[in-house]
Formats: structure tokens, C-alpha cells, sequence
């Protein structure tokens, strides 16, 4: 019986115009696309300079700033309403005016006569920009210290050491945080909209006319998408070790074993939605409200301690965090689940709520 | 002891009643019919007696078996057709029957003789998807799903809404061999003309069973003479009628329009000497026996 259950889903599941090729083309767009994508490395901001001293001096600050590799230079004239003018035509990301007394006043190490104004429309991309400024500006201080002799000016180099992802590279720190959004939504989302669409259909009414038990039914309608999760784990990480040459630092058995926890959420999610859903309609708009909801409050995108108090509290119930904290920390930090009991332990409390009450909502359904 | 036995039963939703106090019992091997209109609650009674729904009042028995306690053993015996086509689209025709008798424990082949003479006529299209099939083809193999296991009761919920006139006679020519092989079939339809072709019938109007019997029990308990008037011009003359003394009723029935009267405070010259009066002098009037919907028709004016 549940041989033949399973039978008949996966063979829908397979005649599906849709869901195979998506199932393939998932892991590899999200390997191969997505990372780049959904870096967070700012480059090419526009910069223009307002150069009103035109000396060596000038020219070396902005010098030190172009060959940085993050701004683009996009006028350098005199005129600081031309250069206005470009930022609010979006043309000019920064601007840096330069006074004319620039030369003199560095040299004699007295002040620092320039100015710096960034666009923080875009919020990541001024706060980056203005960080990159400085610390352009600072390099150039330096340098110029270093070359003049002058230890006038108290400096002290600070010099960085990320841990765990030493090249502080966008695309490690995102491939285990896209797994863990592409299983929850395989895992939650899918099963909902296949239950409910049986029931749009009419044919979990024949179904429940029959002997079978309606936990036998509901099962076997899960497993091809935990099937296809763990498929879909096993890719990604098999593509971000050929292509990317990523591997995974701590033991892979601990990413499957967060997988599994992650699914028993997710199954009891996928199974409450269905369970208030009448039809498709309804039932994406609540996937809808859920998906965003726990990417952004997942820490994947944001980090969760630089929330206000009361978004973090909210992030306590979403299992996604747990799941993106914990698949992040094994494949980057090579954490035992040892270290991540409370990953365990928030992943376990929030599966034992969701299962049941999808399975007390499900019994009085009936 | 009856195939199906029901009593008392209600059923609110919400505060809306869509049961009330409903009371049957049907014999082996009839088809029994329940006919009523849209949204008198025949699919609630239905939900109710296949074990998918439990009803705030009363209690009934399938084959003897309580439809609250034993529905687990109801639901082996039972097949159920629901209204709406509802079988995998995705599936093929073959694939959608092995699937309800997986389903029940059992395989196409050990009950093929049951289906044989319903299924031969869909096998040349065995490998099609359910989806593809016709309208009368999706029917027949929804009843072939429904008959696979051999249930002894069969459960059709309004079956031929939606189906032409031909395949409806031919449905229920299908629904007599089935009766014939022993089965007991408990059917719905909102037609009245398909009443007659049930062996007993019960009239359900907003949730009370208005009238139970054989269709011949039911048309020789309707208490009134009936004319068929037509012709002339036919809506003040509706109007005329409904107002003279003696006549109970009159309905428009096709192009023609029906006439109860109480042979004790009228007769058949008074109403022709009313219709006269009023210059519809090329009516067609004639005296008619009543039929199913004409008892339906009286016995919901109550």
C-alpha cells in the first residue's frame, strides 16, 4: 500500500510539466548564479572630485582612491554644483571636494582640507563607500607620513583577520545561507500547495472514503520533497566543491542532520497551511507572508544582533534562523552539534509546536 | 435488518441549519434515490453517511455498522462517487483504477469481473490521462474507481449533473446492472425526471425529507386533480388562475402550465369558463396525472 502511495506521487511528481526541471535547475542556478548575485562587495561607486587645488597633492588622494579598485572616476572638475548636479542625476555615488589650500595644509601636517558627501540612498552601498573613502583617505596619510618622516600625527595601523573565511568572501559566507532557503522552501512551501491542491481537486475526498489512513496519505505526499531536499543538499555542496572549490569544514553528516531537523519544522508548517488553506490562492499568500518573513529575520541577508530588541525576539521563533545559524557555522566554522546545542534545542522546541498543531488543526478538519 | 438505516439526524453549520431531523432506511439491492434541489443538503447527508463528516444529532448504521464507531469497516465496504469529477487528471485512465484498488487492499485484476461491462467501453483509451477523457468517459471511470473494490454500498452524489440526456439514460441503464449484481445504490440528483427510475425515492427540500415511497406510492398520494393548460398568453393568465377559487396551485412547467385543484370546491368547467371569461378562448387544456415534480412541488408548499 504505501509502496504504491509513493508510486503514484512520485510519478506525478515526475509527469509535472515544471517541478523536475526545477528540482535540477535549483541547485545549479543557485550555485552558479546567486552567489554573485547576492554579493554584498560593493565595487564601481561612482566618484566625482571637486578639485579646487589641482596640486600633486590632490591628485595623489585621488589617485590612492581610483586604484583601489572600488570607485570609478567620473569627473574631476572645479565645480562643486556640476558635481552635485551628477549625484542627484544618481550619475555620482561620492563626491570629494578638495579645498585649495589642500597641499599646504597636509604638508605642514595642520588639517585635512577636503570633504566627503555620499549617497546613502542606497544604504549598504553609502555606508561601504564612505568606509572605502576613508580608508583611501587614510593610506594616503600613511604613506605620506611615512615618506616625509613626520610621527607627528599619532597613527596606529589596525590591520584585519577575519577567522573562518580569511578572504572575508561574500560567496562562501552565502552558499550554506541558499541551501538553507532553498530546502525550507521545497520542504514547507511545496507539500502545502500539493495537499491543498488535492483538495481544490476533490480527491482527497475520494481518498478519505478509503481504508487508508490519512497519516499514511500525508507522508507519502512528503517524502519525494525531502527526497528532493537531500538531492538538492548533496548537489550544492558536490557544485560548490567542483566549481568553487568549497568545502565544507566541519563533518557533512552534521549539514544533513540539521537538514532533518529542519524538515520536521517545516513538514508541520507545510501541513498547518494546508490545513487552513481552502485553495491555491489562499495558500500562497500564507507561504507568501511566511517566506519573506523568515528570510529577513533569519540573519542570512542582516546580521540578527545589529536588530533592534524586538525584531530579535521575533527572530527566536523562526526556525530558519536556527538553520541558516547552524548550517553556516558547520560549513564555515566546522562546528560539532556540540557547539550548537542551542540551534538543536531552538530547532526541536519549534518542531514539536508545528507538528502539533498541524496534527491537532488536521484531526478536527475531519 | 436495512442496508442503510439512519435516524434523527441534523446538521448545523455555523447557524445554519442544513439537516434537520432526517430519518431513512433503504433495502438491499434498490436504488435508492434522494431528489431535491440545489443546496437542500444532499451532499451534507452524503458526507454524513460515507464517515467524512459526523453530524451533531442522530445516529445510522451501513450494513449494521455504526457510521461513527465502525467507520473504519464502513469505509472497506463503501464506494463513493462525489459530484465533481475527482480523480488524478495526471494519472492515466489504467493508473487512476489500480490506484483506488491499491488503495483498498485489492487489485484490479481480482475484481475486474465487477467493472468488466463499465470498463471495456474506456480500455481502448487505457493509457490516456484522465484529464484528456470526455465528459461521459471521466464518468465512467470515476463509477469503475468507485466499483473496483465491490463495495456493497454505493454512494453516487448527483452523478449525472452536468451530463448530457443520452449518457444519463445510459448512466442509469449502468446503475440497474449494478443494482442487478447486488449492490445497493444510494443516489442523488437535483432532475426529477430521474426519479422514476429509482426503486424508492425520498424528496429532500431545505433539510427535511419532505416525502419518502416508490415513485408510484408517491404520485398515488398526490391529493389533487391536475390540468396542463397551454397556449394563449401565458403570464396574466398565471396570474388569473392563482386566484380563483378551488385551485391550489399553479406553476409554469415547460410551455405549458400546471393546475391543482380540489375537486371538492371546484371542477374542470368552473376554471374552463375562468379562462374563457378572460379571452384566452385557443388554450389546450387537459387532465393530466401527476408527476414526480408535481408532487414535490405540492408536498414543498406545505
Amino acid at each position: 500500500m504505501w509502496k504504491y502511495l509513493l508510486e503514484k506521487e512520485f510519478k506525478q511528481f515526475f509527469r509535472d510539466p515544471g517541478l523536475p526541471k526545477m528540482a535540477l535547475a535549483f541547485p545549479v542556478l543557485m550555485m552558479l548564479v546567486f552567489p554573485f548575485a547576492v554579493s554584498m562587495d560593493i565595487r564601481n561607486i561612482n566618484l566625482a572630485v571637486v578639485d579646487n587645488c589641482m596640486s600633486e597633492e590632490s591628485s595623489r588622494l585621488i589617485e590612492k582612491c581610483t586604484s583601489s579598485g572600488y570607485f570609478r572616476l567620473v569627473s574631476h572638475g572645479h565645480s562643486a554644483d556640476e558635481a552635485m548636479k551628477l549625484m542627484d542625476e544618481n550619475k555620482a555615488d561620492a563626491i570629494i571636494t578638495v579645498m585649495p589650500d589642500f597641499d599646504r595644509e597636509t604638508v605642514s601636517g595642520n588639517g585635512f582640507p577636503a570633504g566627503i558627501k555620499v549617497n546613502t540612498v542606497n544604504g549598504t552601498k553609502g555606508s561601504l563607500g564612505s568606509q572605502y573613502i576613508l580608508q583611501c583617505v587614510r593610506m594616503y596619510l600613511a604613506e605620506k607620513n611615512q615618506a616625509s618622516g613626520i610621527q607627528a600625527v599619532q597613527y596606529a595601523e589596525i590591520s584585519e583577520k577575519y577567522y573562518f573565511n580569511p578572504g572575508m568572501d561574500y560567496k562562501l559566507f552565502m552558499i550554506p545561507a541558499l541551501i538553507v532557503i532553498a530546502i525550507t522552501m521545497i520542504t514547507a512551501f511545496l507539500p502545502a500547495l500539493n495537499i491543498v491542491s488535492e483538495k481544490e481537486a476533490g480527491t482527497i475526498e475520494q481518498i478519505n472514503v478509503t481504508p487508508v489512513s490519512k497519516t499514511a496519505f500525508i507522508v507519502c505526499k512528503m517524502i519525494p520533497y525531502w527526497a528532493i531536499a537531500f538531492f538538492i543538499l548533496t548537489a550544492c555542496l558536490v557544485i560548490a566543491w567542483a566549481v568553487f572549490g568549497y568545502v565544507c569544514r566541519g563533518n557533512i553528516l552534521w549539514l544533513y542532520l540539521f537538514t532533518v531537523l529542519d524538515i520536521i519544522v517545516m513538514a508541520g508548517l507545510g501541513l498547518l497551511i494546508s490545513n487552513y488553506s481552502g485553495n491555491a490562492q489562499q495558500a500562497m499568500f500564507v507561504i507568501w507572508f511566511f517566506a519573506v518573513i523568515f528570510m529577513l529575520m533569519s540573519g542570512i541577508f542582516t546580521p540578527i544582533a545589529s536588530m533592534p530588541d524586538w525584531a530579535e525576539c521575533i527572530t527566536y521563533l523562526n526556525p530558519m534562523r536556527y538553520y541558516a545559524d547552524a548550517m553556516r557555522a558547520v560549513f564555515l566554522k566546522g562546528s560539532t552539534p556540540a557547539d550548537l546545542w542551542y540551534d538543536i534545542a531552538g530547532l526541536a522546541a519549534l518542531g514539536t509546536i508545528m507538528v502539533g498543531l498541524a496534527i491537532s488543526s488536521y484531526k478536527k478538519s475531519e | 435488518m436495512k442496508t442503510i438505516e439512519i435516524s434523527g439526524i441534523s446538521k448545523n453549520y455555523g447557524q445554519v441549519p442544513a439537516l434537520r431531523d432526517i430519518s431513512l432506511e433503504v433495502n438491499q439491492g434498490e436504488i435508492f434515490g434522494l431528489i431535491g434541489p440545489d443546496g437542500a443538503g444532499k451532499t451534507t447527508l452524503f458526507r454524513i453517511m460515507t464517515t467524512l463528516m459526523l453530524a451533531d444529532t442522530g445516529s445510522g448504521t451501513i450494513c449494521g455498522m455504526d457510521i461513527v464507531r465502525d467507520y473504519s469497516r464502513i469505509r472497506k465496504i463503501i464506494g463513493y462517487m462525489p459530484g465533481r469529477f475527482s480523480l488524478y487528471q495526471d494519472l492515466s485512465v489504467r493508473e487512476n483504477l489500480e490506484y483506488f484498488a491499491t488503495l483498498f487492499g485489492s487489485t484490479v485484476g481480482k475484481n475486474y469481473d465487477s467493472i468488466k461491462e463499465i470498463y471495456s467501453q474506456i480500455e481502448p483509451f487505457e493509457k490516456r490521462r484522465a484529464g484528456k477523457l470526455s465528459g461521459g468517459m471521466k464518468q465512467k471511470l470515476a463509477l469503475c474507481c468507485a466499483l473496483v473494490h465491490k463495495p456493497s454500498v454505493l454512494f453516487l452524489d448527483e452523478p449525472t449533473t452536468g451530463v448530457d440526456a443520452v449518457s444519463r439514460s445510459e448512466f442509469w441503464k449502468m446503475l440497474d446492472r449494478i443494482r442487478k449484481s447486488g449492490v445497493t445504490v444510494f443516489v442523488s440528483t437535483p432532475y426529477m425526471d430521474e426519479a422514476s427510475l429509482c426503486d424508492r425515492l425520498a424528496m429532500i427540500r431545505e433539510g427535511r425529507i419532505i416525502g419518502t415511497g416508490t415513485p408510484e406510492q408517491i404520485i398515488s398520494a398526490y391529493p389533487y386533480r391536475l390540468l396542463s393548460v397551454a397556449g394563449g398568453n401565458m403570464y396574466p393568465l398565471l396570474k388569473i388562475l392563482r386566484n380563483t377559487e378551488g385551485v391550489i396551485s399553479c406553476f409554469s412547467f415547460g410551455n405549458a402550465l400546471h393546475l391543482a385543484y380540489d375537486p371538492e370546491k371546484t371542477g374542470l368547467p368552473a376554471i374552463l369558463a375562468k379562462i374563457r371569461e378572460n379571452g384566452s378562448e385557443d388554450c389546450r387544456i387537459r387532465e393530466i396525472t401527476p408527476g414526480i415534480e408535481d408532487c414535490f412541488m405540492q408536498l414543498a408548499g406545505k
